[in-house]
Protein backbone atom coordinates (compact mmCIF):
# COMPACT_ATOMS: atom_id res chain seq x y z
CA UNK A 1 0.00 0.00 0.00
CA UNK A 2 1.14 3.36 -0.49
CA UNK A 3 1.56 6.17 1.89
CA UNK A 4 -1.82 8.31 1.55
CA UNK A 5 -3.62 5.27 1.46
CA UNK A 6 -2.26 3.49 5.02
CA UNK A 7 -2.43 7.55 6.32
CA UNK A 8 -6.40 7.76 5.44
CA UNK A 9 -6.60 3.98 7.01
CA UNK A 10 -4.84 5.08 9.82
CA UNK A 11 -7.07 8.62 10.21
CA UNK A 12 -9.86 6.18 10.45
CA UNK A 13 -8.88 4.22 13.15
CA UNK A 14 -7.87 6.59 15.34
CA UNK A 15 -10.82 8.82 14.65
CA UNK A 16 -12.94 5.50 15.57
CA UNK A 17 -11.07 4.14 18.12
CA UNK A 18 -10.99 7.85 19.98
CA UNK A 19 -14.61 8.06 19.42
CA UNK A 20 -15.06 4.63 21.19
CA UNK A 21 -12.92 5.84 24.00
CA UNK A 22 -14.33 9.27 24.93
CA UNK A 23 -17.03 9.54 27.10
CA UNK A 24 -20.37 8.63 26.19
CA UNK A 25 -22.46 7.98 28.97
CA UNK A 26 -22.48 3.98 29.94
CA UNK A 27 -21.66 3.34 26.21
CA UNK A 28 -19.04 0.28 26.45
CA UNK A 29 -16.21 -0.69 24.11
CA UNK A 30 -13.26 1.05 26.02
CA UNK A 31 -11.27 -1.81 25.39
CA UNK A 32 -11.68 -1.75 21.28
CA UNK A 33 -11.02 1.70 21.23
CA UNK A 34 -7.95 1.79 22.81
CA UNK A 35 -6.72 -0.88 20.91
CA UNK A 36 -7.83 1.05 17.75
CA UNK A 37 -6.24 4.31 19.10
CA UNK A 38 -2.68 2.46 19.32
CA UNK A 39 -2.98 0.66 16.15
CA UNK A 40 -4.23 3.84 14.23
CA UNK A 41 -0.86 5.53 15.71
CA UNK A 42 0.99 2.76 14.28
CA UNK A 43 0.21 2.95 11.08
CA UNK A 44 0.51 6.72 10.93
CA UNK A 45 4.28 6.84 11.78
CA UNK A 46 4.30 3.67 9.40
CA UNK A 47 2.92 6.51 6.61
CA UNK A 48 5.00 9.06 7.74
CA UNK A 49 8.26 6.54 7.35
CA UNK A 50 6.49 5.35 3.68
CA UNK A 51 6.57 9.18 2.81
CA UNK A 52 9.71 10.48 4.22
CA UNK A 53 12.14 7.79 3.30
CA UNK A 54 14.27 9.10 5.67
CA UNK A 55 18.07 8.07 6.98
CA UNK A 56 18.02 6.66 10.01
CA UNK A 57 21.77 7.98 11.33
CA UNK A 58 20.83 7.37 15.02
CA UNK A 59 21.36 3.87 16.23
CA UNK A 60 19.02 1.30 16.72
CA UNK A 61 19.42 1.18 20.71
CA UNK A 62 19.19 4.85 21.10
CA UNK A 63 15.80 5.01 18.72
CA UNK A 64 14.16 2.19 20.55
CA UNK A 65 14.73 4.52 23.49
CA UNK A 66 12.88 7.24 21.27
CA UNK A 67 9.85 4.87 20.49
CA UNK A 68 9.34 3.72 23.99
CA UNK A 69 9.46 7.20 26.11
CA UNK A 70 7.37 8.69 22.76
CA UNK A 71 4.85 5.48 22.98
CA UNK A 72 4.98 6.37 26.92
CA UNK A 73 4.03 10.16 26.44
CA UNK A 74 1.43 9.58 23.93
CA UNK A 75 -0.21 6.56 25.45
CA UNK A 76 -1.04 7.97 29.04
CA UNK A 77 -1.95 11.82 27.52
CA UNK A 78 -4.19 9.27 25.21
CA UNK A 79 -5.38 8.17 29.04
CA UNK A 80 -5.28 11.46 30.46
CA UNK A 81 -7.93 13.26 28.03
CA UNK A 82 -10.23 9.75 28.17
CA UNK A 83 -10.55 9.20 31.75
CA UNK A 84 -13.97 9.28 33.25
CA UNK A 85 -12.84 9.93 36.99
CA UNK A 86 -10.43 13.61 36.70
CA UNK A 87 -7.92 11.87 39.42
CA UNK A 88 -7.21 9.17 37.39
CA UNK A 89 -6.74 11.85 34.29
CA UNK A 90 -4.58 14.05 36.51
CA UNK A 91 -2.33 10.86 37.07
CA UNK A 92 -2.20 10.12 33.61
CA UNK A 93 -1.10 13.58 32.98
CA UNK A 94 2.28 13.09 35.53
CA UNK A 95 2.89 10.33 33.63
CA UNK A 96 2.88 11.77 30.17
CA UNK A 97 4.85 14.85 31.62
CA UNK A 98 7.45 12.33 33.13
CA UNK A 99 7.74 10.90 28.91
CA UNK A 100 8.31 14.30 28.07
CA UNK A 101 10.89 15.09 29.81
CA UNK A 102 12.79 11.29 29.20
CA UNK A 103 12.73 12.76 25.51
CA UNK A 104 13.94 16.33 26.11
CA UNK A 105 17.01 14.52 28.27
CA UNK A 106 17.75 12.36 25.78
CA UNK A 107 18.41 15.26 23.28
CA UNK A 108 20.39 17.46 25.04
CA UNK A 109 18.14 19.57 26.89
CA UNK A 110 18.89 18.65 30.58
CA UNK A 111 18.10 21.67 31.85
CA UNK A 112 14.29 21.79 30.36
CA UNK A 113 13.58 18.10 31.67
CA UNK A 114 14.33 19.06 34.97
CA UNK A 115 12.48 22.24 34.81
CA UNK A 116 9.39 20.56 33.34
CA UNK A 117 9.79 17.67 36.54
CA UNK A 118 9.80 20.24 39.11
CA UNK A 119 7.36 22.63 37.67
CA UNK A 120 4.74 20.34 36.02
CA UNK A 121 4.81 17.36 37.69
CA UNK A 122 5.94 18.91 41.34
CA UNK A 123 3.52 21.63 41.51
CA UNK A 124 1.33 21.67 39.07
CA UNK A 125 -0.25 18.35 39.88
CA UNK A 126 -0.41 18.57 43.15
CA UNK A 127 -2.45 21.63 43.15
CA UNK A 128 -4.70 19.82 40.21
CA UNK A 129 -5.15 16.67 42.87
CA UNK A 130 -6.04 19.77 45.62
CA UNK A 131 -8.61 20.80 43.25
CA UNK A 132 -9.57 17.93 42.68
CA UNK A 133 -10.22 17.30 46.31
CA UNK A 134 -11.94 20.23 46.59
CA UNK A 135 -14.35 19.96 44.08
CA UNK A 136 -15.06 16.38 43.74
CA UNK A 137 -15.17 14.19 46.90
CA UNK A 138 -18.20 12.11 45.40
CA UNK A 139 -16.06 10.71 41.92
CA UNK A 140 -18.82 10.40 39.95
CA UNK A 141 -20.32 13.20 38.14
CA UNK A 142 -22.60 13.24 34.93
CA UNK A 143 -20.59 15.36 33.35
CA UNK A 144 -17.69 13.53 33.11
CA UNK A 145 -19.41 10.44 31.80
CA UNK A 146 -20.59 12.87 28.53
CA UNK A 147 -18.67 14.82 25.78
CA UNK A 148 -19.71 17.75 23.53
CA UNK A 149 -19.54 15.60 20.47
CA UNK A 150 -17.41 13.22 20.67
CA UNK A 151 -17.58 12.14 17.19
CA UNK A 152 -16.79 15.48 16.03
CA UNK A 153 -14.37 15.79 18.54
CA UNK A 154 -12.70 12.57 17.84
CA UNK A 155 -12.64 13.10 13.49
CA UNK A 156 -11.08 16.45 14.36
CA UNK A 157 -8.21 15.70 16.55
CA UNK A 158 -7.57 12.36 14.10
CA UNK A 159 -7.69 14.48 10.87
CA UNK A 160 -5.33 17.11 12.88
CA UNK A 161 -2.77 13.92 13.62
CA UNK A 162 -2.91 13.35 10.27
CA UNK A 163 -2.61 16.33 8.58
CA UNK A 164 1.14 17.22 10.74
CA UNK A 165 1.91 13.39 10.02
CA UNK A 166 1.78 14.33 6.86
CA UNK A 167 3.45 17.22 6.75
CA UNK A 168 6.35 16.54 8.91
CA UNK A 169 7.25 13.53 6.60
CA UNK A 170 7.52 15.66 3.37
CA UNK A 171 9.36 18.18 4.97
CA UNK A 172 12.91 19.33 2.73
CA UNK A 173 15.06 17.53 5.46
CA UNK A 174 18.27 17.75 3.20
CA UNK A 175 17.72 21.57 2.55
CA UNK A 176 16.59 22.12 5.51
CA UNK A 177 19.86 20.57 7.51
CA UNK A 178 22.40 23.29 8.19
CA UNK A 179 25.96 22.95 6.76
CA UNK A 180 28.31 21.28 8.13
CA UNK A 181 30.91 24.25 8.80
CA UNK A 182 27.86 26.07 10.35
CA UNK A 183 27.50 22.89 12.74
CA UNK A 184 30.60 23.24 14.05
CA UNK A 185 30.75 26.53 14.76
CA UNK A 186 27.48 26.34 16.71
CA UNK A 187 28.97 23.08 18.54
CA UNK A 188 31.59 25.23 19.64
CA UNK A 189 28.33 26.76 22.09
CA UNK A 190 25.87 23.92 22.05
CA UNK A 191 27.78 20.36 22.82
CA UNK A 192 29.40 22.19 25.83
CA UNK A 193 29.89 19.96 28.78
CA UNK A 194 28.46 22.53 31.17
CA UNK A 195 24.72 22.82 29.83
CA UNK A 196 23.22 24.36 31.82
CA UNK A 197 25.42 26.85 32.84
CA UNK A 198 25.52 28.00 29.13
CA UNK A 199 21.67 27.70 28.94
CA UNK A 200 21.86 30.06 31.82
CA UNK A 201 24.38 32.29 30.28
CA UNK A 202 22.57 32.92 27.33
CA UNK A 203 19.46 33.34 28.71
CA UNK A 204 20.24 36.43 30.95
CA UNK A 205 22.29 37.69 28.86
CA UNK A 206 20.55 37.60 24.96
CA UNK A 207 17.32 36.97 26.58
CA UNK A 208 16.83 39.35 29.28
CA UNK A 209 14.27 41.63 28.45
CA UNK A 210 12.68 38.18 27.75
CA UNK A 211 13.00 37.26 31.49
CA UNK A 212 12.17 40.54 33.25
CA UNK A 213 8.93 40.60 31.12
CA UNK A 214 8.29 37.00 32.27
CA UNK A 215 9.25 37.92 35.95
CA UNK A 216 6.29 40.97 35.38
CA UNK A 217 4.05 38.43 34.23
CA UNK A 218 4.50 36.31 36.82
CA UNK A 219 3.62 39.01 38.98
CA UNK A 220 0.43 39.91 37.54
CA UNK A 221 -0.69 36.22 37.25
CA UNK A 222 0.19 35.90 41.28
CA UNK A 223 -1.87 38.98 41.60
CA UNK A 224 -4.97 38.11 39.27
CA UNK A 225 -5.14 34.86 40.95
CA UNK A 226 -5.38 36.32 44.40
CA UNK A 227 -7.96 39.18 43.49
CA UNK A 228 -10.45 36.71 41.24
CA UNK A 229 -10.26 34.34 44.07
CA UNK A 230 -10.85 37.50 46.97
CA UNK A 231 -13.45 38.42 44.62
CA UNK A 232 -15.20 35.43 43.34
CA UNK A 233 -16.80 34.25 47.02
CA UNK A 234 -18.12 37.42 47.59
CA UNK A 235 -21.80 37.98 46.61
CA UNK A 236 -22.79 38.72 42.87
CA UNK A 237 -24.45 42.34 42.42
CA UNK A 238 -28.43 42.52 42.80
CA UNK A 239 -29.02 43.38 39.48
CA UNK A 240 -26.53 40.44 38.35
CA UNK A 241 -29.06 38.88 35.86
CA UNK A 242 -27.30 35.68 34.85
CA UNK A 243 -26.62 34.65 38.05
CA UNK A 244 -28.35 30.79 39.02
CA UNK A 245 -29.91 30.04 41.88
CA UNK A 246 -26.88 27.96 43.32
CA UNK A 247 -24.59 30.63 42.93
CA UNK A 248 -26.39 32.85 45.19
CA UNK A 249 -26.94 29.63 47.47
CA UNK A 250 -23.03 29.79 47.75
CA UNK A 251 -23.32 33.07 48.42
CA UNK A 252 -25.13 32.80 51.68
CA UNK A 253 -21.63 32.24 53.30
CA UNK A 254 -20.37 34.94 52.68
CA UNK A 255 -16.49 36.27 51.12
CA UNK A 256 -13.87 34.05 52.81
CA UNK B 1 25.02 15.08 15.21
CA UNK B 2 21.83 16.48 13.28
CA UNK B 3 19.20 13.44 12.77
CA UNK B 4 16.63 14.23 10.44
CA UNK B 5 15.35 10.96 11.29
CA UNK B 6 15.23 11.81 15.04
CA UNK B 7 13.56 15.20 14.31
CA UNK B 8 10.94 13.59 12.45
CA UNK B 9 10.58 10.70 15.26
CA UNK B 10 10.18 13.95 18.00
CA UNK B 11 8.34 16.12 15.76
CA UNK B 12 5.11 13.23 15.13
CA UNK B 13 5.28 12.80 18.87
CA UNK B 14 4.88 15.77 19.11
CA UNK B 15 2.11 16.10 16.75
CA UNK B 16 0.51 13.40 18.46
CA UNK B 17 0.12 15.21 21.36
CA UNK B 18 -1.17 18.16 20.00
CA UNK B 19 -3.94 16.39 18.54
CA UNK B 20 -4.67 14.59 21.33
CA UNK B 21 -4.91 17.71 23.40
CA UNK B 22 -7.02 18.90 21.44
CA UNK B 23 -9.95 16.58 21.09
CA UNK B 24 -10.08 16.40 25.14
CA UNK B 25 -10.47 19.97 24.78
CA UNK B 26 -13.12 20.04 21.94
CA UNK B 27 -14.42 16.81 24.07
CA UNK B 28 -14.77 16.92 27.80
CA UNK B 29 -16.98 18.99 30.22
CA UNK B 30 -14.90 18.88 33.33
CA UNK B 31 -12.99 22.41 33.54
CA UNK B 32 -10.13 20.50 35.31
CA UNK B 33 -9.83 17.79 32.70
CA UNK B 34 -10.32 20.73 30.05
CA UNK B 35 -7.08 22.44 31.44
CA UNK B 36 -4.81 19.47 31.36
CA UNK B 37 -5.84 19.12 27.75
CA UNK B 38 -4.19 22.34 27.56
CA UNK B 39 -1.63 21.80 28.83
CA UNK B 40 -0.94 18.42 26.82
CA UNK B 41 -1.27 20.39 23.91
CA UNK B 42 1.72 22.88 25.21
CA UNK B 43 3.84 19.89 25.89
CA UNK B 44 3.62 18.85 22.31
CA UNK B 45 4.67 22.46 21.50
CA UNK B 46 7.50 22.29 23.62
CA UNK B 47 9.22 18.78 22.11
CA UNK B 48 8.55 20.03 18.61
CA UNK B 49 10.61 23.22 19.80
CA UNK B 50 13.18 21.14 21.66
CA UNK B 51 13.70 18.93 18.77
CA UNK B 52 14.43 21.87 16.17
CA UNK B 53 16.89 23.16 18.75
CA UNK B 54 18.83 19.74 18.74
CA UNK B 55 18.51 19.75 14.86
CA UNK B 56 20.21 23.04 14.53
CA UNK B 57 22.45 22.96 17.54
CA UNK B 58 20.94 26.42 18.29
CA UNK B 59 19.44 27.53 21.87
CA UNK B 60 16.61 29.56 20.66
CA UNK B 61 14.05 26.88 20.68
CA UNK B 62 14.97 25.39 24.51
CA UNK B 63 14.93 29.23 25.58
CA UNK B 64 11.59 29.21 23.78
CA UNK B 65 10.50 26.36 26.36
CA UNK B 66 11.75 27.90 28.99
CA UNK B 67 9.36 30.90 28.71
CA UNK B 68 6.55 28.15 27.40
CA UNK B 69 6.99 26.58 31.34
CA UNK B 70 6.59 30.16 32.72
CA UNK B 71 4.01 31.51 30.93
CA UNK B 72 2.31 27.88 31.84
CA UNK B 73 2.89 28.38 35.22
CA UNK B 74 1.19 31.61 35.54
CA UNK B 75 -1.88 29.64 32.95
CA UNK B 76 -2.01 27.25 35.89
CA UNK B 77 -2.29 29.87 38.67
CA UNK B 78 -5.19 31.62 36.64
CA UNK B 79 -6.99 28.91 35.67
CA UNK B 80 -7.25 26.89 39.26
CA UNK B 81 -8.62 30.36 40.82
CA UNK B 82 -10.51 30.59 38.02
CA UNK B 83 -11.84 27.18 38.99
CA UNK B 84 -11.81 27.57 42.59
CA UNK B 85 -14.50 30.24 41.89
CA UNK B 86 -16.52 28.88 39.25
CA UNK B 87 -17.17 25.84 41.48
CA UNK B 88 -18.04 28.10 44.57
CA UNK B 89 -20.81 29.88 42.26
CA UNK B 90 -21.69 26.96 40.40
CA UNK B 91 -21.80 23.85 42.71
CA UNK B 92 -19.91 21.82 39.84
CA UNK B 93 -17.15 21.73 37.26
CA UNK B 94 -19.93 21.16 34.68
CA UNK B 95 -18.31 23.65 31.77
CA UNK B 96 -22.08 23.68 30.40
CA UNK B 97 -23.33 25.40 33.10
CA UNK B 98 -21.77 28.71 32.14
CA UNK B 99 -23.08 28.63 28.82
CA UNK B 100 -25.06 31.47 29.14
CA UNK B 101 -21.77 33.51 28.26
CA UNK B 102 -22.47 32.68 24.38
CA UNK B 103 -23.36 34.91 21.85
CA UNK B 104 -26.96 35.59 21.42
CA UNK B 105 -26.86 34.32 17.99
CA UNK B 106 -26.26 30.59 19.27
CA UNK B 107 -29.04 28.29 20.36
CA UNK B 108 -28.73 26.92 24.24
CA UNK B 109 -27.34 23.54 24.66
CA UNK B 110 -29.40 21.12 26.73
CA UNK B 111 -28.39 17.61 27.88
CA UNK B 112 -31.22 15.41 26.87
CA UNK B 113 -30.27 12.34 28.90
CA UNK B 114 -28.03 12.12 31.62
CA UNK B 115 -26.64 8.89 32.06
CA UNK B 116 -27.84 6.80 34.78
CA UNK B 117 -25.02 5.54 37.14
CA UNK B 118 -24.98 1.98 36.91
CA UNK B 119 -25.59 -0.43 40.06
CA UNK B 120 -21.80 -2.41 39.68
CA UNK B 121 -20.04 1.26 38.69
CA UNK B 122 -21.52 2.67 42.22
CA UNK B 123 -19.91 0.21 44.40
CA UNK B 124 -17.35 1.94 46.45
CA UNK B 125 -14.63 0.70 48.77
CA UNK B 126 -15.77 0.75 52.62
CA UNK B 127 -13.75 1.29 55.38
CA UNK B 128 -14.06 0.23 58.84
CA UNK B 129 -15.58 2.86 60.98
CA UNK B 130 -13.13 4.21 63.73
CA UNK B 131 -14.15 7.20 66.15
CA UNK B 132 -17.26 9.47 65.92
CA UNK B 133 -19.01 11.40 62.98
CA UNK B 134 -17.86 14.86 63.07
CA UNK B 135 -20.39 17.93 63.90
CA UNK B 136 -21.29 19.30 60.20
CA UNK B 137 -20.79 23.04 59.48
CA UNK B 138 -24.60 24.10 58.38
CA UNK B 139 -22.61 27.26 56.37
CA UNK B 140 -20.43 24.69 54.10
CA UNK B 141 -23.58 22.40 52.63
CA UNK B 142 -25.18 24.80 50.29
CA UNK B 143 -21.94 24.43 48.16
CA UNK B 144 -22.48 20.92 47.53
CA UNK B 145 -24.90 20.53 45.03
CA UNK B 146 -24.95 16.38 45.58
CA UNK B 147 -22.34 14.29 47.54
Amino acid sequence: MTSPQVLLLAIGFLAVGLWLMLPRGNARGRGWGAALSVIGIMAMIQAGSLAGQLPLAAPWGYRSVVWLLGGITVVSALGAVVMRNPVYCALWFALSLLGTAGLMLLIGAQFLALATVVVYAGAIVVTFLFVLMLAQPEGQAYYDRISWEAALSAITGALMIGCLTAAISRLPYADLQPDAATLKLRDRSFAVEQHVAELGGRLFSEHLIAVEIAALLLLVALIGATAMVRQGAKPPSAEGEGVAESSVAAAKGGPR
Amino acid sequence: MSDPSLLANYLWIGAMLFGIGLVGLAARRNLIVMFLSAEIMLQGVSISLVAWSRFYHDWGGQMFVLFIIAVAACEAAVALALTVVLFQRAGHLDVAFWQKLREDSLTEYVDHELPVVLDEESHWPELTPAGRRPAEDPTQTPYRSHV
